[in-house]
């Protein structure tokens, strides 16, 4: 037994010496050339010189892993890709924000993170005059992530809507203004449930919507930097609309976990992201029964960005990988594959799961940001918060 | 006499109290059967049928089970993550942060255990800091300390993190292990002439064998969740098992995904603890008498 212990503690001690012998020592000099006045060649030349990039997504393995072979097998350059989580995917770059060189070329950004980051000055940019096609890609998300001025340091990835998701079996007459989802959730106690707005994209749609209809519409915030207080002196009646119905609606913890929900009978409709959906169809995590349309009433959407960290060790590969996930070719393969609405608008598809007359008539733009960190806050404190 | 204790039907009272004493064993094993099951037996069996849910049809309200099973989610997993790579990784830094716990835990733990040492409450808190604080608290301050001295990114820096969260089970553990041998085995063996080197084999080693196996399986199942350090620290070079199972949980809960990733985190672990255990077992009485 001794001998098999001992045998054993030297086997492991070599294996994780030749394992650390093999590893890779992260690069550690900082990149020469600049995006920003090199030519589209250059930037191709240097990438190929760097010879790999590392990517960080927490979403779609399947369609990251094949746009990054076929980046391999189009340009010989290695893609590091890593799916992690959301939340450490940000915390691990803002713990990196002040090295000379980070770990992380690039990574894909939600709208639940963008404020934070911009305002931390982790993205190199803007990227809108360096990635070739960036006409071709939506101009408002260039612009602007979920109420963010971005101001082309966030490159479109891909568009997502939010609308209402329900189970037809159950659901035959799904509600289309808001007087009539108020009368649906009174006659169908539990049976609608939304994420709390802190945790998830799509509860914060539904919350929006409310205040659009509660509080008087979205157009009187267009434009403003900062809360008007006045704008919000009676967003008290938001709050009032929301504890009245708290014993009849049904509170989630994430975008996911509401599509589940709907999945295993608990609710029956729901806000949900169309192309969050979709993926879960693709991977037997609902019914394909499920049907979503963006009401009259009107469900905000936006998109998901791609940004080049400011230390990025291999920016120049960055830059080309980004651009290879946002040509014709990738776009479409990740529809295909996925289900995400392209981000360029020179692209039409078809078998969307929400309507292009949807699309075109009941999307909502999200109301500016601090507008978006009030209604979250507030919601936590006055609802969730509340007896 | 024999009326008192006889009941009216004639069956004497000890037949009685051990027939409820039977009647009370069943019960209890029957509740133990019923916690197990329903804590332990029923998660496994959801992961198992969650894992081999086919996508083309999913299993979905009002279905009991699953009306058809797949390798898909299986073959997803393979074939879309890191998962080979990162099972490589998890499986070799933790038998190391295991050891490395061990000789570094060895020294502390004889100290806070035998000796009289002022605050020692105080030090035993402070061992346990950093599995009190939340764990990417821990991760984004010492990963500008790995950072700084370079152990970013490094499979020994890797260890090295592993080892501190493990740490604290191992030094909690092996105090324990060290307080409850009794002084007169030590006493009798010094009056027998043993030394230094023999009282360390013949009588601590063996003493503390228990604990020091309930201190690996604790340092090891920690290392082998360990998520956050290694997230900062490790990735992009280095992926374990919780950086790819993450990646499926949390906001973007894909539940086939995960069980198949939570079961082939599980099912080593499980298999060492049945081998560890039965270690564990067979060598508890002896060594608590020190006839090892």
């Amino acid at each position: 037994m001794k001998k098999i212990l001992a045998v054993f503690v030297v086997g492991l001690l070599t294996v994780g010496m030749l394992f650390a012998a093999g590893s890779r020592e992260p690069q550690v000099q900082a990149p020469s050339l600049d995006l920003q006045s090199a030519s589209w060649n250059e930037i191709v030349d240097a990438a190929k010189a760097e010879g790999q990039v590392i990517f960080y997504a927490w979403y779609f393995p399947d369609y990251f892993r094949e746009a990054a072979e076929d980046f391999e097998a189009e340009y010989g350059i290695r893609v590091n890709l890593v799916i992690g989580d959301q939340t450490a995917n940000f915390n691990k770059v803002i713990a990196e924000q002040n090295r000379a060189v980070g770990t992380v070329d690039a990574m894909v950004v939600g709208g639940q993170w963008v404020k934070t980051t911009l305002d931390l000055g982790l993205f190199y940019g803007p990227l809108q005059n360096i990635i070739p096609d960036a006409e071709h890609l939506a101009p408002a998300l260039w612009e602007m992530q979920e109420g963010v001025l971005t101001n082309g340091y966030l490159t479109p990835l891909h568009r997502n809507q939010t609308g209402i998701l329900y189970d037809p079996q159950r659901v035959s007459n799904p509600p289309q203004t808001f007087t009539e989802l108020e009368a649906w959730i009174d006659a169908n106690p539990r049976q609608f449930g939304f994420n709390d707005p802190s945790r998830g994209g799509s509860g914060q749609s539904f919350v929006h919507t409310v205040i659009h209809h509660v509080a008087g519409g979205l157009e009187q915030y267009v434009g403003d930097e900062e809360v008007d207080p006045a704008k919000v002196a009676n967003w008290n009646l938001v709050w009032d609309w929301f504890n009245q119905r708290k014993d009849k609606l049904t509170f989630t913890v994430s975008n996911n976990d509401s599509i589940v929900r709907i999945n295993d009978g608990e609710m029956a409709m729901t806000f949900g992201w169309d192309d969050n959906v979709q993926d879960m169809i693709n991977r037997g995590n609902i019914f394909s029964r499920a049907r979503m349309y963006i009401p009259e009433m009107g469900a905000a959407g936006g998109g998901d960005t791609m940004g080049i960290l400011h230390n990025a060790p291999n920016p120049a590969a960055a830059a080309l990988f980004i651009h290879h996930l946002t040509t014709v070719e990738q776009q479409r393969k990740k529809f295909e594959m996925v289900g995400a609405y392209p981000a360029r608008i020179d692209i039409e598809m078809e078998g969307t799961l929400l309507s292009e007359e949807d699309r075109a008539n009941n999307a909502l733009a999200w109301f500016p940001a601090p507008y978006k960190d009030l209604m979250i806050s507030d919601f936590v404190r006055n609802v969730l918060m509340q007896q | 006499m024999s009326a008192i204790i006889e009941t009216q039907a004639g069956t004497p009272l000890h037949v009685r109290q051990a027939k409820r004493k039977k009647q009370f064993y069943i019960l209890l094993t029957a509740f133990f059967v019923a916690v197990q099951i329903i804590w332990v037996g029923i998660p496994i069996f959801m992961a198992v049928m969650w894992s081999l849910v086919d996508p083309a049809n999913p299993w979905s309200f009002p279905d009991i089970l699953p009306q058809s099973f797949s390798f898909e989610p299986w073959k997803f997993v393979f074939r879309y993550t890191n998962i080979v790579r990162a099972l490589r990784t998890s499986y070799t830094v933790a038998p190391l942060a295991v050891l490395l716990s061990f000789v570094l835990s060895l020294p502390t733990a004889y100290v806070l255990g035998r000796k009289r040492v002022p605050g020692r409450k105080f030090f035993m808190l402070i061992v346990l800091l950093p599995i009190i604080m939340p764990g990417m608290v821990v991760a984004l301050f010492l990963s500008r300390v790995f950072a700084g001295i370079g152990l970013s990114q490094t499979f020994f820096g890797l260890v090295l993190a592993h080892t501190l969260m493990g740490m604290p089970y191992m030094v909690r553990v092996l105090t324990t292990s060290f307080a409850s041998i009794p002084q007169d085995v030590i006493d009798a063996a010094e009056n027998l002439g043993a030394g230094t080197w023999v009282k360390i084999r013949e009588i601590f080693l063996p003493m503390i064998r228990p604990g020091l196996l309930a201190g690996m399986i604790f340092a090891f199942v920690t290392s082998i969740e360990e998520f956050n350090l290694t997230f900062v620290i490790g990735t992009p070079t280095y992926e374990t098992i919780p950086t790819i199972l993450f990646s499926f949980m949390g906001y973007n809960f894909i539940r086939t995904n995960a069980s198949v990733v939570a079961l082939i985190m599980m099912a080593p672990n499980i298999v060492m603890l049945f081998i560890v255990e039965r270690f564990l077992k067979s060598d508890y009485l002896a060594a608590s008498l020190g006839k090892m």
